[in-house]
């Protein structure tokens, strides 16, 4: 089976190229590093396997995600590389064509987003591209489907495109070292003479994966003289060469230049969306908009029209099939108080979720996110951070673990530590159940208010985290912020779509496991007590663990033992706690539940309870990320005492204050 | 300020990582730009290179014109 790789800067629609290549799609985004991970697809039609690899300005990693892309050159051996460069930015994506190029194996170089060229009235002799630099030459539109198909008929007939290294000539001294070099590794370790030469020059370059992997193979020829290339300056001899050889090809190249210039479109939009006053807040108007849609314009009736749906029609059908076969007592009471009651609960939220994430969605897509990171950059910076982990926190609202991921595109390793420990403050999709549940019972009329002032609220709480962890690591560094701004887009309704399913399609899967798991769980501890099958829940274990711990809780208003029990069960995941109040309140109607919950709470507390449920420990799949990406065990334990120990003292404060209030 | 045109004079106070991404965006020593927006309090700067857009920070900024920090 073939593998093709696909390698390219940021921006360039690599993704979208992807997308419309394979069958299967992966996430599309317009703004840097959407791609968190390598994903596999196959060629319609063929079984050739496409990596899309994150984009990469270098071969020399400045962040995880570029790393990604030279280790993965540095240990796979693709039959083929598509390199996709944005045609109206030939010279810097040239930079990165001639690293790859270098390494020799055979290339097809991709000219995208080829219609954006010729709106600017340009065009180049792709002969003479392909013959200067050696290798064979597509253009597409990945958006609007151009190309496509001939680029596939190319990719299927992988095994004839020759591969032809490219051999710059580099000045003087500098291709002496390399030729010595070369040579050394090819007689003293087997290299190839391409691969020897690709290793030695990425070397020189001061590729920081390629030194890793000099020194981890004991690389002598290249280690040796590392302090002689770096005191000579080859790196920058190097870009020059590199810049020198992409100037005279362009320019060589070049057809006809009219009037060149941004388009229109993008100068107009960015004059309002950039402004310096209006900036900010045309980026808060833009969240409240999309919480108004999500909340009650468009997500909530559609959530209530399914609540109804699954609560009447279905549960009663059910229970009277129940009924009807003549099953037991129990079994009925799990089959409709649990199950149906506890993932019906969740899965009711379903349309307000998936509305949110069209939003985001849409924000990234249009590339109006880059523009956010830009005017968010000042205020990050007042906490140590950066625009850039203003990105990642977004997407943390989808899904902690998603914007963990994300967070590898940031440059310095203190900054995303931060932003990797203050995620879990971002309120995301699964959190927003409860909100649900707490806002139709005590706040009807100002629901998506309410809602967005937890969200503020976590956001608050996260930048002060940050503030403190940047006195406690005393971070001195200086940071790097260079963001790019990408062309907009005209949003397109499949991208859309794509992107709003991949973000949303893990939240279906988890009501299918680890909430209907939980559920069954939260079933069995409220229906059998110290006594056996109760039907009274308030003799059975879930009530006798949850009134040993109201004295823990009173202090922050939750003192019904229902809801300390649902809070426990949250640590699996958020969306839990609204199935486990279902099933402990013997409910499957969302109406039924919110008439219980306002007997027995007052909004102050409610409100608590909501700030609680927003603040306290992460999700096992968040813990788990956070170990994976920071390494250790203990940011993993230090990430639960801190969250826990910030929910208790910020529900309390909140909780005093308000009931001496109203 | 705004649609001004300025040279990139010198890399060398940027940091490393700065530099070397400037670099990869195809930015070296001597390329025009053309300043397209900043933002008030030292905020960042939006320059154009090439048909490129980039946002970067005030102090790199000045760093790399030589204008007054």
């Amino acid at each position: 089976m073939a593998n093709v790789a696909l390698i390219g800067n940021p921006n360039t629609g690599k993704t979208t190229l992807f997308n419309s290549l394979t069958d299967k799609y992966a996430f599309v985004g317009n703004w840097t590093g959407v791609t968190v991970e390598k994903k596999v697809g196959t060629l319609k039609n063929s079984d050739i396997q496409i990596v899309d690899l994150p984009g990469a300005y270098s071969l020399n990693p400045l962040t995880k995600d570029e790393a990604v892309v030279t280790n993965y050159l540095l240990t796979n051996r693709p039959d083929l590389i598509l390199n996709i460069t944005n045609a109206s930015q030939l010279k810097r994506n040239l930079l990165l064509t001639i690293e790859v190029l270098e390494r020799g194996l055979p290339v097809i170089l991709i000219l995208n987003m080829i219609d954006d060229l010729r709106r600017s009235g340009q065009s180049y002799d792709l002969d003479l591209i392909s013959h200067r630099l050696g290798c064979q030459v597509a253009t597409t539109n990945a958006r609007g489907h151009k190309g496509i198909n001939a680029l596939r008929q190319q990719i299927l007939n992988y095994q004839n495109i020759s591969s032809q290294p490219l051999q710059l000539d580099y000045s003087g001294m500098l291709q002496q070292a390399i030729r010595q070099a070369t040579e050394a590794l090819q007689n003293d370790f087997d290299y190839d003479a391409t691969t020897a030469r690709w290793l030695t020059i990425e070397f020189i370059n001061q590729s920081k994966a390629v030194r890793e992997y000099a020194s981890a193979k004991g690389l002598t020829p290249l280690l040796s003289q590392a302090p002689y290339y770096d005191a000579q300056k080859f790196a920058d001899q190097i870009y020059e060469n590199r810049l020198d050889f992409i100037e005279k090809l362009l320019a060589d190249a070049r057809q006809s230049v009219t009037s060149g210039g941004q388009p229109e479109v993008t100068s107009k939009i960015d004059k309002v969306v950039t402004n310096p006053i209006l900036g900010l807040p045309i980026f808060a108007g833009i969240f409240y908009l999309m919480f108004k849609i999500s909340f009650e314009w468009v997500g909530t009736p559609l959530s209530n029209l399914l609540d109804w749906f699954l609560s009447v029609p279905v549960s009663n059908t059910v229970n009277h099939f129940l009924i009807q076969v003549g099953a037991m007592a129990p079994l009925r009471s799990l089959v409709v108080n649990g199950i149906i009651a506890g993932v019906g609960g969740v899965l009711a939220f379903i349309p307000q979720i998936f509305t949110l994430f069209a939003c985001i969605s849409l924000l990234e897509d249009s590339g109006y996110m880059a523009r956010a990171a830009l005017v968010t950059d000042r205020l990050m910076q007042l906490i140590g951070l950066n625009g850039k982990s203003f990105i990642p926190l977004i997407i943390g609202f989808g899904c902690n673990v998603t914007g963990i991921m994300a967070a590898r595109t940031i440059e310095q390793p203190k900054e995303r530590l931060v932003t990797t420990l203050i995620m879990p403050f971002m309120s995301c999709s699964a959190r927003l159940p409860i909100y649900g549940l707490v806002v139709a019972a005590f706040f009807p009329k100002h629901q998506a208010l309410i809602v967005l002032s937890i969200y503020f609220l976590g956001i608050f709480v996260a930048l002060l985290v940050a503030k403190f962890y940047q006195l406690l690591f005393h971070v001195k560094e200086r940071s790097v912020f260079i963001i790019e701004l990408p062309e907009y887009h005209l949003p397109r309704l499949d991208i859309i779509w794509h992107g709003t399913w991949d973000k949303g399609k893990g939240f279906i899967k988890k009501a299918g496991t680890i909430i209907f798991a939980g559920t069954v769980l939260i079933w069995l501890l409220s229906s059998f007590g110290p006594s056996g099958f109760v039907t009274d829940s308030t003799k059975s274990f879930a009530a006798v663990l949850g009134h040993a711990l109201v004295p823990f809780f009173k202090p922050i208003g939750i003192a019904e033992w229902q809801a300390i029990s649902a809070l426990f069960t949250g640590v699996l995941a958020k969306e839990v706690i609204t199935s486990s109040m279902m099933v402990m309140f013997h409910t499957s109607n969302k109406a039924v539940l919110i008439a219980a919950l306002s007997q027995f709470m007052t909004p102050v507390a409610a409100y608590s309870m909501m700030i609680f449920v927003l603040l306290y420990i992460p999700c096992f799949a968040t813990l788990a990320t956070i170990k994976q990406e920071t390494g250790s065990t203990k940011w993993m334990l230090f990430s639960v005492v801190m969250s826990l120990a910030i929910a208790y003292v910020t529900s309390f404060i909140v909780f005093q204050v308000g009931s001496l209030l109203f | 300020m705004i649609n001004q045109q300025y040279t990139l004079n010198s890399f060398n106070c940027l940091n490393k990582p700065t530099a070397s991404r400037l670099h990869n965006m195809g930015l070296c020593e001597g390329c025009p730009i053309k300043v397209i927006q900043r933002y008030p309090f030292h905020g960042p700067v939006i320059i154009e290179n090439n048909h490129q857009r980039i946002g970067i920070r005030y102090r790199d900024f000045a760093a790399l014109t030589g204008v007054e920090a």
